[in-house]
């Protein structure tokens, strides 16, 4: 009879993910399906619940779901891979397609080329063309679809976008493209590149990229996720300091019910938005040193803020039966028609999504006086005034994503993943990292897994943990 | 041989202006009725109503005045509805536009109403055409059980049989040759900057599953044609066993002939002295 023995030196890798987002339960999910040796993750995550900006919260005054954070994913199926679409299809989990052309300007929808032509003139049409030609030259759907990776990041136009909006779009046109952008964009042309401020232009061409939420709410995403993971999950146990030495087994701080404890990994996962991140500790300094530069080159926080409301009747009045339209307010705000398209809906929501300089300003009023210029915002059209308002709620995400500003060249995508190469054996994950988007989440957890993956595929397990070491 | 399709050009040649129809009673004036003839054959009565876009400032009398005029049109053109599609009826960007086979009625300002218009009658003309493809694909299948046989062993007592089965192939071929010119118009993607003429598009062929319907249907004539390609095959083969048949007992035949003369030549030369 053939016994196998395991070494008396073999145990499972120990894996540390600090956050409990979609990052960190996409890099749990991915590690776990494709490590070739036996791992043990743990998932520390500082709230009571799992998915971070993913949130489809329910409204008390009624049992309606709504987005709070993330309302769409994008489809890039018509350029190329979709990982994240082939996450969500492998998941099971039924998906709506969203679309929406108006731009509500000075009062007047823009929805296509005819109301270009009566609202703007036939020479605002020809120019609006001619910024659409230029944009499209300056990045293809291929160009798009790569931004992210090394060879086409380095290559995306790094001018501010204001200059080149200054250039390439004339005044005549720019209140509608502005508009169109800004509630995407996060930030304002004058601190954003030219590349991503193009993205976000170009992202409303179906042949870059579609869009489209889960039906039911984008949280089932996360939840399908994190109930595949066998990961332990520690919830309510915010990560209070990490601590390791070069080429050695990093320990990390947490708390939990005011009991501080401490546990050791050999792989640890920072999946945090920078804010949290620049709050934890580093009792290592070279490591210290590592995160205050990765946090220096990637923080350039940008601002969203969601009021959504909950109506006493089903919306009507939205024209084009749009599931979203953007209007001027604000610099640009998009105006999410969430109950548009069930048809049973008894009760409608509107959600808004201020975003940039305006969402920053606003967070520090108080909900009422959001609420009040959420309602005062929304179009004519709508016939809404405040009075069909059942339930308002205010989610603010001050800093929640990361906008790249002029001038600025992203890392390479190793680099980004691995700020202290001698720490070698901690990673970092983030949408900041790419695009700032659940796909952009999912890009980066899927490297790190990957790397992670190929290390253990690699060497043996063993020879990399006992001597600290990770290619 | 397949017959010769028309060409897939309905927007172009919409062969307007046949036969005027009867537009509804309580119109505002200038609406017109139209009869169109479609590439299949079909007729299509197109109101064009026009009517400015709606404004939330206006009083509401006004508003309820549109509503009857839209409630008027969509009744008008849901009487002639027939299945598949029951009907469709899209607000879009102070239009109103409302489709079943056989009538539709655009609602808008007057200078829009021409690109409405020609927008529904071109999708009406691929819908027709997708719906004529539908029906010859599913015949074929109607037959398919009978046929089925055939592709494994042709029946040799049936010789009526290989001219039917050649049919069935040509009809085959030629629906899917029908909804391979189709494709690009049941396909086209949506363009951007969009049209008003082309969102109007894009809405029709989304609300009445076009796409789906010309997958399911190059399904199903794919399906009938393979069917049908090797019951040809069988049939054949079947041809090619005759002749080599014959050909084999001629042979025969040819050998016994041969060696009986060779035996009366073998016993004229004994009987030789």
């Amino acid at each position: 009879m053939i016994v196998f023995r395991q070494p008396a030196t073999a145990r499972p890798l120990r894996v540390g993910i600090v956050g409990g987002g979609p990052g960190g339960l996409f890099t749990a999910w991915h590690l776990e399906r494709l490590a070739s040796a036996p791992i043990e993750v743990t998932i520390f995550e500082a709230s009571g619940r799992l998915g971070g900006k993913v949130l489809t919260p329910s409204f008390t005054a009624a049992p309606v779901r709504y987005e709070a954070g993330a309302a769409e994913l994008y489809d890039y199926s018509p350029v190329g891979d979709d990982p994240l679409r082939g996450v969500v299809r492998s998941l099971g989990l039924p998906t709506v397609p969203l679309a929406g052309s108006a731009v509500h300007v000075h009062g007047r929808r823009i929805a296509n080329l005819d109301d270009v032509s009566a609202v703007l003139g036939t020479d605002g049409r020809h120019r609006l063309l001619d910024f659409d030609a230029w944009a499209r030259s300056a990045m293809t759907p291929r160009e798009f679809y790569e931004s992210g990776a090394d060879h086409a990041a380095s290559a995306a136009p790094h001018g501010r976008f204001d200059g080149s909006l200054a250039a390439a779009c004339p005044l005549s046109v720019r209140p509608y493209v502005e508009a169109l952008i800004h509630s995407d964009l996060a930030t304002e042309p004058a601190t954003t590149t030219t590349g991503y401020g193009l993205q976000n232009y170009l992202m409303n061409d179906p042949a870059y990229m579609r869009l489209y939420r889960i039906a039911g709410g984008n949280e089932q995403l996360v939840n399908a996720v994190a109930a595949r993971l066998s990961a332990r999950i520690r919830l309510d146990a915010p990560v209070t300091h990490v601590a390791g030495e070069p080429q050695a087994t990093i320990t990390i701080g947490w708390r939990h019910a005011g009991i501080p404890r401490e546990d050791a990994f050999d792989v640890v996962i920072l999946a945090l938005p920078i804010e949290p991140l620049s709050r934890l500790a580093f009792t290592d300094r070279s490591l210290r040193t590592a995160i205050e530069r990765h946090i220096a080159h990637h923080d350039h926080p940008a601002h969203y803020l969601r009021v959504t409301l909950l109506l006493d009747r089903p919306v009507t009045g939205v024209p084009g039966e749009d599931d979203y339209l953007m209007l001027d307010a604000f610099g640009g705000t998009c105006l999410y028609v969430e109950s548009g398209r069930d048809p049973t809906a008894r009760h409608g929501v509107l959600g808004l999504l201020f975003g940039g300089a305006a969402a920053a300003a606003m967070a520090g009023e108080t909900d009422a006086s959001l609420v009040e210029a959420a309602v005062a915002t929304l179009p004519q059209c709508l016939g809404i005034d405040g009075r069909q308002v059942l339930e308002a709620r205010v989610h603010r995400w001050v800093g929640a994503v990361s906008a790249a500003p002029g001038g600025w060249t992203p890392l390479p995508v190793d680099r980004r993943h691995r700020p202290s190469t001698a720490h070698s054996n901690l990673f970092v994950v983030g949408d900041y990292l790419f695009d700032s988007t659940l796909n952009g989440v999912l890009d980066s957890a899927d490297h790190v897994a990957g790397w992670l993956a190929a290390i253990l595929a690699g060497s043996p397990f063993d020879a990399c943990v006992t001597a600290g070491r990770f290619p | 041989m397949i017959a010769p399709d028309r060409d897939h050009r309905p927007t172009q040649d919409p062969g307007v202006g046949r036969e005027p129809a009867t537009p509804p009673l309580g119109l505002p004036p200038g609406a017109t009725c139209t009869r169109i003839s479609l590439p299949t054959g079909e007729m299509l009565d197109l109101l064009a109503v026009p009517m400015a876009e709606q404004d939330p400032a206006r009083p509401p009398e006004d508003e309820s005045a549109r509503g009857r005029i839209e409630e008027t049109v969509r009744q008008w053109v849901s009487a002639e509805a027939a299945p598949p599609t029951a009907g469709v009826f899209v607000p879009l960007y102070g239009c109103h536009v409302a489709w079943t086979t056989h009538r539709a009625a655009v609602i808008g300002p007057p200078e829009r109403l021409d690109q409405l218009a020609a927008a529904v009658v071109g999708f009406a003309g691929v819908e027709a055409d997708l719906r004529a493809a539908e029906r010859r694909a599913a015949a074929l299948l109607d037959t398919l059980e009978d046929d089925v046989g055939g592709s494994l062993a042709f029946e040799e007592h049936r010789p009526d049989r290989r001219a039917e089965l050649a049919a069935r192939h040509r009809e085959a071929v030629a629906v899917c040759r029908r909804l391979a010119l189709l494709a690009p118009a049941v396909h086209a993607p949506p363009l951007h900057p969009p049209t008003l003429a082309g969102q109007l598009g894009e809405r029709l062929r989304d609300r009445t599953r076009l796409v789906e319907r010309h997958e399911f249907a190059t399904h199903r004539a794919e399906f009938a044609e393979r069917v049908a390609e090797a019951c040809g095959q069988r049939a054949l083969e079947a041809g090619i066993a005759r002749r080599q048949t014959g050909l084999e007992w001629a042979i025969v035949v040819m050998l016994v002939v041969q060696t009986a003369l060779l035996v009366v030549e073998l016993l004229a030369q004994r009987a030789t002295p």
